[in-house]
């Protein structure tokens, strides 16, 4: 076996009054625990959150490509009348899983993954609050979406939407597996995001650093926790509804069965009342990233601050009282959607709020355009598109003539493409250099953004057309007939659209590019601060030591590091901010004086086994009933596994083992 | 690799299984299989966790072995478990002059205790530390202890608590469900609020009481037996045996007068003292006479009793051969209201529904009728 | 076409109205509303454009009502727009780094936040109000004057027509009393200048109806009955589409409402409850008859159609083979010119363009001519006969069936000879 050094800055130095007997620490487990701090190992067993937050990040971008793939079908088959390039089932596979992929496989977990590396170094933490359970949500997502798209190959996609109506979503209708793996695997990629949700609340809850008082918390850092707490309350909704669709077509339930005297609004419900909460669950994340960086690149602080915190906790609330108006069509009466209308109405207050102190936070600033800046920019314009077109539909008797219409189409993809994964870019390009030590380059970065905006103002701006023309969605041709003629006319807009969606991808393919050019070797590593920014996360090395800080900071500011490098020398109500320290002398201040003693936990083997316990379980659902038993049993052992084993792996786990002298004398 | 806990136990585990092979090709009885196959699984279970904790590690690298020799070894603390086996094989005894029940209960109790008895002189020589040692018990046994403890007890409860409410009559058993629920609630609040910290023992003097007039009410009205429960006959039932008739059936008692969902039926028929008449939702106004209804498809019809006495509402149908069915609400008091779901798998233009008479809804006794067209 | 002048004239006031705000001499409301005036413009000519569906392009007053109430809103959404754009352009040009000395770190002012929360809850209260109002107006349906049940299935809808106690049809006493009432497919046909109330429900999964030209969308649900009212003053063919996703021919089914002024809609009642007229004998269309016997009857209803083998009036029972239990009722198969669901055209394209594209003046007699032997559409119907469910993916094929009791979803392969179908055509060209 290798030799694996232990980090010496993790040794806990054992006392020496300590009494010698047998301690709970090294007396468990039959198998070393996998301590190595390099290779696969060191992945596959990890429970540091940043090593986590970067899988989140690789898996999403992944899944991201295939949920591109997967539109990029769909454009092609509607650029022209009549399309031929995908058959009705497989067009209707497709589209329903574009949807799933890209909000349960992408943005969710894209977020998971600023959330899991930056929320602790945010707010002077070392780890999340349960490591263990951390590691576990990543491999469920993953085993999860893996588990969704095994489909493909196993008798085809679900077909039904990613909202899949019943009883629409039922054997008789669907006959194949899709819906099967669908339902499971959104249960099992649930598990994941419920466990992650409750790990990042306690940890913000519990672990900030001293004299970070909740109004003092960095923008992210609140929006992520608003997330969770939707998260919280929202993922047991669609995991009720995904329960009754498992037994609906499983194990023979009636809950959707119309003849059996069910209501199939009862399904709608239930995921809308999830479905519209999700909404902000993908958006939330990126306008807290956005929020991070104005500041950063305008040199102010965000204007309105508390505003913006309540305005998100606002939206969280609200969230939960407009699900019915994607039903304004489903016949629930008109009290109902006149009340709902107006709910609707009212949630645009905060979104805009959110809007109008961006705007005001650059108001007065000195700009720089970088480009997670300018993505930013792209962010308030573009999701400022979505948003009024939102106002449109809020108007219920409006909304019967747009829902279901190309117009939806354009509008969502506006708030969430234009809001939610622009903002994700964003994100990527101004943490890149934190995360791995290399800056992206900055003129392919431009490149990629101007393609982005190009691509995706091509794609789905003339969506709004077509749809106010009359195109319903999920049609798997459009037919000459009802295109019309003229500047408007249906078939012209949709070939832009289909030329726009590969302009689109070609901007996200610089961003691969753009990875790869970046990290080539001989490229600089990235400068200490090199946006000179204004939070935590950045009073310590790129990347992050392992136990992320040498002292936990203490706070006295909302932008602790700016107030770090600057003080303000003015007097009577005049201003004038000098720099007094550079990053590097703020860092090395702290490490001067780091703790003695930091206490990691040890990476496991169980959350990766008990996450694997869950799509076998699946399958059994699926296939057979033994798979079930095999995958409880995997499961059961697991959790045993994980109860028994201490947080701390053993001395003699290490080779050669360090620790006291005695020990050591003692192997010999 | 090997500790030595771990040998005891993996040596039992591999005699218990070959006394299983044996006795299960050479004897093979069910009970005596199906008691050495799970001796097996538990041994094996527990040798597993025992070398996954590396037998809570007294190994080499404790010194404090040397001075935690048996000699220098505390005394072993007071055990239960002796007394437990004793009770056990009397237990065994007496069920086979007895009862078997007898003897399975002691079978398992001896086993029980035995496990308990094993884990307990294992766990106090593990090491000389003596809260070390309760610990590495609890680590090991409390995983199987509390979910079977738990498992047992609930299932006692419940099982003792569902022969005592299917043993007495129904109105007493609502009575008895809520006055035992309320009891312990309110004996357990003024408990608390009288004593803010109660003592562990008076606690388990309380919850001893509790379970034991539970268990000897359910032992007591499980002896008695079951009390006998009534079928209901349904509606359905009836109009199967042709009995959608004026006289009130035993499936009238039962029938709720009140529909939750009113919003989304097909029809409202109303019968008044002017006779059947019906608004469709939707559409303001009163019709009687002829109602059209779609095809192979499921309608809902409400109908509300307006006069001073119950009445029943039928709806008549046609079978293939032609000869007259019919569905029907229970009886419907003064003022109530039920649906009925109706659906015409044949048009009534169908020779076949001529011949039956065609689609009408009538109420038992009455003449009046209002025809169904169905396209 | 009063409706659109209607239309036109409030667009045109909206343009004085922006135009109005250029008095303002912030250079800021100059560039925004320029902007909206394109923007105002682009709407126009969204309006101009004849796509069949077009949602801002109402024909009767339930769409109007929504119109009138959404131009307003999207002119405001697109001047609130441009307003922020130029906000936001202004920022950014304006703040750009050019070397200014680091800004105070003030984090906000007060009364700036109020007021920008004031402002969008002022205009939002002022869209909530109307929007309450015509929601409320939308749904009431007091005044109805014609009830139509709508069913939907996979993929077509079926219309039966209410006979009311007085023995009319919407008011309209046919002339002849028929056995069945009026029962049509895919393309509804309503008189003019009526207050319509279809009542929806569905025989198996949700589907939605949407005539945009005439009203907004209603959720056909399975176990519900859903009301959607259209009215309509212009005789025409409004085009709609099923906007619910309902499996695998979603995009194959359409609909079509006709509306027909008050004497073409008599002569509509009077031909659809006309007793059926056997084929002569000896010709081809008798032949024809035969073939649809054996063919087609088992699922497909022709009213009045009687055996002349037996002299059994002939009735189809779907239930047993089709899995939504219904098929529609070919009686008047050539009065209707779509048909699977309203996908394909049953004229050719020059007859098509003529009967849908002619005046509301020619169109109820264009209309009413039914589909001829020279304007029948031979192409799509053949392929329709030869082999449905590979022209309209449907689930027909046995192997997916188990889930379905051994049912079809459509319309299933018959394995027809191309003599078959040409008796076959010859019949339902009398069927009219």
């Amino acid at each position: 076996m290798a030799i694996i050094e232990r980090p010496s800055d993790a040794v806990e130095v054992v006392d020496e009054t300590t009494p010698s007997v047998a301690t709970p620490e090294s007396s468990y487990g039959v198998f070393r625990r996998p301590v190595e701090t390099t290779g696969w190992k060191s992945w596959l067993f990890t429970i540091d959150h940043k090593k986590l937050g970067i899988m989140y990040g690789v898996v999403a971008m992944f899944f991201f490509v295939v949920g591109g793939i997967e539109a990029l079908l769909l454009r092609l088959q509607l650029a022209g009348p009549n399309g031929t390039v995908l058959s009705a089932d497989k067009y209707n596979q497709m589209f329903t899983m574009h949807a799933t992929t890209m909000v349960f496989l992408f943005v969710m977990p894209m977020a998971a993954a600023f959330a899991n590396y930056f929320v602790p170094l945010q707010i002077g933490a070392r780890d999340v609050a349960f490591p263990r359970i951390n590691a576990f949500g990543f491999w469920a997502f993953l085993f999860g979406g893996l588990f969704l798209n095994t489909s493909w190959f196993l008798g085809g996609g679900a077909d039904g939407g990613w909202f899949m109506y019943a009883p629409n979503s039922s054997v008789a209708f669907s006959p194949s597996n899709g819906v099967d793996f669908w339902g499971l695997g959104l249960q099992i990629t649930g598990i994941a995001s419920l466990t992650g949700a409750i790990n990042l609340i306690v940890t913000v809850i519990n672990m900030r650093a001293p004299g970070m008082s909740l109004m003092k918390l960095p923008i992210f850092t609140w929006m992520v926790l608003v997330v969770q707490f939707l998260l919280l309350f929202a993922i047991p909704v669609i995991t009720v509804a995904l329960f009754m669709l498992m037994f609906q077509r499983s194990f023979d339930a009636t809950f959707f069965s119309v003849e059996a005297g069910a209501d199939p609004l009862l399904w709608q419900h239930l995921f809308w009342i999830f479905g519209h909460p999700e909404v902000y669950i993908l958006v939330l994340p990126s306008f807290g990233i956005v929020s991070e960086i104005l500041p950063v690149f305008s040199k102010k602080p965000l204007f309105g601050y508390p505003l913006v915190v309540f305005s998100g906790a606002a939206i969280g609330f609200v969230g939960w009282g407009v699900w019915a108006h994607h039903m304004f069509a489903s016949g629930l009466g008109p009290i109902s959607v006149a009340a709902f209308s107006v709910a609707t109405m009212a949630i645009a207050i905060p979104t805009g709020v959110k809007i109008v102190n961006w705007t005001l936070t650059m108001w007065g600033g000195k700009l720089r355009f970088t480009v997670p800046m300018l993505y930013s920019v792209g962010v308030i314009v573009q999701f400022t598109i979505g948003g009024l077109s939102g106002v449109t539909h809020s108007v219920a008797p409006s909304d019967t003539q747009q829902t279901d219409t190309y117009y939806i189409v354009a509008h969502f993809h506006y708030v969430i493409f234009g809001g939610a994964v622009l903002g994700l870019f964003a994100g990527m390009y101004y943490w890149w250099p934190k995360m791995f030590g290399k800056m992206l380059n900055e003129r392919l970065g431009r490149v990629n953004f101007w393609l982005t905006i190009i691509g995706m103002n091509l794609t789905f701006g003339p969506m709004h057309i077509v749809g106010l023309q009359g195109q319903p969605r999920r049609m798997y041709v459009w037919t000459e007939n009802r295109a019309g003629d003229g500047f408007f006319n249906i078939g012209f807009w949709n070939l832009i659209a289909s030329i726009g969606s590969f302009v689109l991808a070609l901007g996200i393919l610089l961003f691969f590019v753009n990875i790869y050019v970046s990290h080539r070797k001989g490229t600089e590593k990235a400068p200490l601060d090199p946006w000179d920014a204004r939070s935590l996360e950045w009073i310590t090395t790129n990347p992050p030591k392992e136990h992320n800080f040498d002292r936990l900071p203490e706070v006295g500011h909302l932008d602790e590091f700016f107030h770090r490098k600057y003080e303000d020398r003015g007097s009577d109500g005049h201003h004038e901010f000098h720099q007094i320290a550079t990053a590097e002398e703020v860092v090395a201040e702290e490490e001067n004086n780091a703790d003695g003693h930091i206490h990691l936990p040890s990476p496991s083997y169980w959350p990766i086994l008990l996450a694997f316990s869950l799509p076998i379980m699946a399958y059994g659902v699926i296939y057979n009933v033994f798979l079930v038993i095999g995958g409880a049993v995997l499961g059961l052992v697991s959790f045993y596994g994980w109860g028994l084993e201490p947080h701390t792996a053993p001395e003699d786990d290490y080779d050669p083992p360090t620790g006291t002298a005695m020990e050591v004398a003692a192997h010999g | 690799m090997f500790t030595t806990g771990s040998k005891l136990l993996f040596g039992a585990s591999g005699a218990s299984l070959v006394g299983t092979l044996l006795y299960g090709i050479l004897v093979g009885g069910i009970m005596g299989t199906v008691g050495l196959v799970s001796l097996t699984t538990g041994l094996i279970f527990i040798a597993g966790i025992n070398a996954f904790i590396r037998d809570a590690n007294v190994a080499s690298d404790d010194v404090s072995q040397f001075s935690g020799s048996a000699a220098a070894a505390p005394r072993p603390a007071s055990s239960v478990w002796p007394l437990v086996v004793a009770v056990g094989g009397a237990l065994i005894a007496l069920g086979v002059v007895i009862h078997e029940v007898l003897t399975i209960t002691g079978l398992v109790v001896v086993l029980a205790a035995s496990a308990e008895w094993l884990l307990q002189g294992w766990a106090e020589s593990a090491s000389s530390d003596e809260s070390h040692n309760s610990e590495v018990r609890g680590r090991l046994a409390y995983t199987a202890e509390m979910p079977v403890a738990a498992a047992i007890g609930l299932g006692l409860i419940v099982f003792m608590f569902s022969r005592v409410m299917l043993g007495v009559p129904t109105k007493a058993s609502t009575i008895i469900a809520f006055s035992v629920v309320a009891t312990i609630v309110l004996i357990a609040g003024a408990m608390i609020s009288r004593a803010r910290s109660m003592s562990a023992p008076r606690m388990f003097g309380l919850f001893a009481v509790v379970s034991a007039v539970l268990l000897a009410g359910g032992a007591v009205a499980g002896f008695n037996g079951e009390r006998e429960i009534k079928e209901h006959k349904t509606t359905a039932y009836y109009a199967e045996l042709d009995k959608c008739g004026e006289k009130e059936i035993s499936a009238d008692e039962h029938a709720s007068q009140t529909v939750a969902g009113k919003a989304n039926s097909s029809a409202e028929v109303t019968l008044d003292e002017n006779g059947l008449s019906y608004t469709r939702p939707g559409l303001n106004m009163v019709q009687s006479g002829v109602i059209q209804l779609p095809r192979s498809n499921a309608n809902n019809i409400l109908f509300r009793n307006e006069t001073s006495e119950p009445r029943r509402f039928i709806a008549e149908m046609a079978n293939v051969d032609g000869s007259p069915a019919r569905i029907c609400t229970a009886l419907v008091e003064e003022g109530g209201v039920q649906l009925l779901t109706v659906n015409y798998s044949a048009p009534s233009f169908d020779p076949v529904v001529e011949e039956s008479g065609g689609y009408s809804f009538v109420v038992a006794g009455l003449d009046d009728r209002i025809e169904v067209i169905v396209p | 076409m009063s409706h659109e002048k209607v239309h036109y004239r409030t667009i045109c006031n909206s343009e004085r109205a922006t135009s109005s705000l250029e008095n303002m001499s912030s250079r800021l409301f100059r560039v925004a509303t320029t902007v909206a005036g394109v923007a105002a413009t682009t709407v126009l000519a969204g309006c101009a454009s004849d796509a069949p569906q077009d949602t801002w392009k109402p024909a009767g007053p339930n769409a109007q009502k929504i119109q009138d109430l959404q131009w307003p809103i999207f002119l405001t959404a697109g001047i609130v727009g441009v307003i922020v754009m130029a906000f936001i352009a202004f920022c950014v040009v304006k703040y750009r780094d050019r070397g200014q000395a680091i800004p105070d770190q003030a984090h906000g002012k007060a009364w700036l936040e109020y007021l920008f929360i004031a402002i969008p809850a002022v205009i939002l209260t002022a869209i909530a109000i109307p929007t309450v109002g015509v929601v409320m107006a939308l749904n009431d349906t007091d005044d109805t004057e014609c009830v139509i049940n709508v069913t939907g299935q996979q993929w077509w809808w079926e219309y039966d027509y209410e006979v009311g106690a007085d023995g009319t049809i919407c008011g309209y006493a046919p002339s002849e009393v028929a056995a069945s009432p009026i029962i049509t497919s895919g393309q509804l046909v309503i008189p003019a200048d009526t207050k319509v109330l279809l009542r929806g429900t569905s025989r198996d999964v949700i589907h939605s109806y949407w005539i945009p030209r005439l009203n907004g969308k209603r959720d056909m649900v399975p176990g519900r009955v859903h009301f959607l009212r259209l009215e309509s003053d212009t005789p025409g063919i409004y085009a709609g589409q099923c906007t619910e996703f309902c499996g695998l021919s979603h995009a194959n089914m359409r609909m079509e409402t006709v509306v027909l002024e008050s004497a073409h809609f008599q002569q509509w009642i009077d031909n659809e409850l006309e007793p059926y007229q056997a084929p002569a004998e000896g010709g081809l269309a008798a032949e024809g008859e035969t073939t649809f016997i054996a063919q087609c009857s088992r699922c497909h209803q022709v009213n009045g159609l009687v055996d002349p083998g037996n002299g059994n009036l002939v009735v189809s029972y779907p239930d047993q083979f089709v899995y939504s239990g219904a098929a529609p009722n070919l009686t008047n198969f050539l009065g209707r010119n779509t048909f699977a669901g309203a996908t394909w055209d049953l004229l050719t394209p020059e007859c098509r363009t003529d009967v849908w594209e002619s005046s509301p003046e020619e169109f109820g007699d264009k209309y009413l001519a039914g589909v001829s032997q020279d304007c029948l559409n031979e192409i799509d119907l053949r392929e329709w006969l030869r082999n449905a469910p590979a022209k309209k993916p449907m689930y027909a094929d046995p192997a997916m069936l188990e889930q379905s009791d051994g049912k079809v979803r459509g319309m299933p392969y018959l394995g027809l000879s191309e003599d078959q179908i040409d008796q076959l055509i010859a019949y339902l060209l009398e069927r009219k």
